[in-house]
């Protein structure tokens, strides 16, 4: 596959309010850029500052927490 | 080495219409642990799911990646298929390709990319799974149900139906709530207390349910199937179980000026009384705050100084003429602390209060009375035995006007919503005026009317044509005395004029509040009201009792305004809920819970101190303290891991190694 033209945004999200809210934007089919990978926490209380610290390590250009 | 096998779901044309699902496939297949993929036009139908599973048996694979819908769609659906195929059910990981991608992604080549990404990340992190077992819980086979109006009583009596014991808890002397106030019932004008009645007496009665009436819930703590519940037996000063309810006690209390709250204070009780006649329990309670009695100091701790009169006697009356010796003003509040299963909210409603309108005199003309006050007034037992007359001077009204929508649907001053019960009781109270007074006039002004119901748009109707109920579309702007009546002013929006009337009687059809209260005691249980105080279902369609804290459940106007059909039928509904989690011995917990190294965890507490569930506690086994999770009190939420320093925390199916290698894969473009 060709070389990304995306940026790499990785957003934690909540299983509970903001992953269900990423699921309703889906059902109502909003499109928005497809810069973003939605990882699902099962609450942003589980997020740990190392995840963010990791995805910039790995070459991410963002991240996105949201819950 | 993990043997993933990667399973791409078409979604007939949802996915595959936006993504490159082949292709995804095939670069799936060079992810490093991938040992196969594939895709497939409806992976979650029968044929879709026996694919899966002849792959997982055929390629001997150990773990799953579906990239298909969202996982709160099928992620339980595809447990259950590759436990048919023999793995633990949580070495499954889904790709949200659907809503995550194509649903929401313009570009055909972007979707793509971010549709491998995502697989990319759920293979990493499925790779580090491990199997989980699910916990067992037993189940307390007992329900509280708070509340004793209607819902309560309708909820108390189906969950004793089928054999399972039930503790009512009702903070007033008496059940029987709002209803007990009506006096006939739209739309087939039944009386309220004639249907009402044998349903308290039939709870009083039953053997399985155990009343525990002027009594409030303190606090609730534990989890679905293992609540612990304190709740507050407040002093009444009468003994229950000595008391037979012959009331001579109430005929002798000097105390006789006290407005009484059933009768939304008009008319008076006495300080010893109960609420109505029908009362159940008919036992009398002691307001302590207005008996003589206890008001007035013990004589015997007073010093009485030379020359003084000896102060007089403590009243005591109730107790002198109770031949069962069941006064007891020692009585003290009592905390009664309980186990049960599953939680009922049958809290009801206020109606609203129109003090608020100063422009139809809020509160402050006599003649200018609200629906409640007006159904105490027509029902036979009430301040004027059923009398219509105008509580000014004590005469008939010659003109009755009902004034529709008094706090509902009305933002600036009271609620947005519609009461949906106002239109119906406006009606019914328009039909009884017509009986009882043949000869008044009466007028109804109203917004729209709003009849949804069995019978009610022909209820309606029947007060237009068949009582001549006179209906003006329009909004009253002010009502005020002047010359012995009360004039109305309006707008008639129909015919686009103003409208001004005398009147003698005005009745405000308020509409229905949340209690001020339902807050606290949602907080104290640990779950959410909407704005307005109502309590918030999970669902309002696909749910709509249950609550978003499992093992408690809610029916009648707690949640929404509803009349008594509704009420009944949300009453039975929950009933049914609370039968179905007592059809088991023991709740399967969600595996997917906290656990703590002891050997890793250095006992510095904080875990306990994030931990929003109160699930971890300090133990100590030889020397040694460590946290340690209650399994069945935690939720889940990963907290507790993200707080601990040694990574002696770690939420099963979470664990930071899984998520780190989720965030490393998806950034391997």
């Amino acid at each position: 596959m060709v070389e990304n033209p995306e940026f790499k945004v990785i957003g934690f999200f909540c299983n509970w309010c903001s992953y269900a809210g990423a699921d309703l934007a889906g059902n109502m089919r909003l499109n928005y850029p497809a810069d973003v990978r939605i990882l699902r926490i099962p609450c942003t209380g589980r997020m740990d500052p190392l995840f963010a610290l990791k995805a910039l390590l790995e070459g991410a250009d963002g991240v996105m927490v949201s819950g | 080495m993990a043997r993933v096998g990667v399973f791409i779901c078409h979604c007939g044309s949802n996915i595959a219409g936006k993504v490159d699902v082949e292709a995804v496939a095939r670069e799936s297949a060079s992810i490093p642990g991938v040992a196969y993929s594939s895709h497939n036009k409806y992976s979650c139908s029968e044929a879709g799911q026996k694919t899966i599973i002849d792959a997982i048996k055929e390629n001997r694979l150990d773990r799953v990646v579906i990239g298909a819908c969202s996982p709160k769609m099928h992620e339980n659906t595809f447990r259950n298929t590759i436990r048919q195929a023999g793995l633990n059910p949580y070495m499954l990981e889904i790709a949200n390709l659907r809503e995550h991608v194509s649903w929401v992604t313009e570009d055909r080549d972007a979707a793509t990319r971010k549709a491998l990404d995502l697989v990319r990340s759920a293979v990493g992190k499925v790779a580090f799974a491990k199997p989980l077992t699910p916990g067992k819980v037993p189940v307390e086979k007992r329900a509280l149900i708070i509340g004793g109006g209607i819902a309560g009583i309708q909820a108390a009596l189906d969950i004793a139906g089928m054999g399972y014991e039930v503790v009512l808890v009702e903070r007033e002397p008496s059940i029987g709530g709002r209803m007990a106030q009506l006096d006939k019932t739209f739309p087939t004008l039944d009386c309220s207390a004639c249907i009402l009645s044998p349903r308290m007496v039939d709870v009083a009665q039953n053997p399985n349910i155990r009343l525990l009436s002027y009594s409030e819930v303190e606090s609730v703590g534990g989890y679905v199937g293992n609540f612990d519940v304190v709740i507050r037996k407040k002093a009444r000063y009468v003994n229950e179980s000595k008391c037979t309810g012959c009331l001579e006690c109430v005929s002798k209390c000097p105390v006789r000026k006290i407005p009484n709250e059933f009768e939304n204070g008009k008319a008076m009780r006495r300080a010893i009384y109960v609420p109505f006649a029908q009362s159940v329990p008919k036992v009398p309670v002691i307001d302590k705050n207005h008996c003589q009695y206890l008001l007035s100091p013990d004589p015997s701790t007073i010093e009485v100084k030379e020359g003084e009169r000896k102060p007089r006697r403590r009243c005591g009356a109730c107790k002198i003429v109770c031949g069962q010796d069941a006064i007891d003003f020692e009585q003290q509040d009592e905390f009664i602390k309980e186990k049960f299963g599953a939680i009922v909210l049958a809290t009801g409603f206020n109606p609203f209060d129109h003090s608020k309108y100063g422009e139809y005199g809020a509160g402050r003309i006599p003649d200018v009375i609200t629906a409640l006050d007006f159904e105490r007034m027509v029902n036979s037992s009430g301040p004027t035995e059923g009398k219509i007359l105008r509580p000014s001077n004590g005469e008939k009204p010659q003109r009755v006007v009902f004034i529709q929508c008094v706090g509902s649907r009305d933002e600036a001053k009271g609620v947005p919503y519609c009461s949906r019960i106002c239109c119906m009781f406006t009606a019914k109270q328009a039909i009884l005026t017509r009986e009882k007074l043949p000869d008044a006039e009466v007028f109804v002004f109203y917004m729209d009317i709003r009849a949804a119901g069995k019978g009610y748009e022909e209820f309606v109707r029947r007060a237009q044509m068949e009582y001549g109920a006179e209906y003006i579309r329009g909004r009253v702007s002010r009502v005020y005395e002047s010359d012995g009546r009360l004039i109305v002013k309006a707008a008639d929006t129909l015919a686009g004029l103003p409208v001004e009337m005398e009147a003698d009687l005005v009745v405000l059809a308020t509409g229905s509040v949340a209690r001020e209260d339902a807050f606290e005691l949602a907080s104290a249980i640990g779950i959410t009201t909407d704005s307005y105080g109502f309590i918030s279902e999970v669902h309002p369609k696909l749910k709509p009792v249950e609550i978003p804290r499992e093992g408690v459940f809610a029916c009648g106007a707690c949640l929404s305004p509803r009349d008594i059909p509704d009420t009944v039928a949300t009453a039975g509904a929950v009933a049914a809920k609370v039968g179905i989690l007592f059809s088991k011995d023991f709740l399967e917990s969600d595996p997917m819970v906290a656990e703590i190294d002891p050997f890793k965890c250095a006992a510095c507490g904080a875990c306990v101190a994030v931990c929003p569930y109160s699930a971890i506690t300090m133990e100590e086994f030889r020397g040694k303290k460590f946290a340690k999770v209650n399994e069945a009190m935690c939720q889940g939420c990963g907290t507790c891991t993200a707080a601990c320093r040694p990574g002696a925390a770690q939420l099963k199916g979470q664990t930071d190694e899984q998520i780190l290698r989720s965030v490393e894969a998806v950034l391997q473009w």
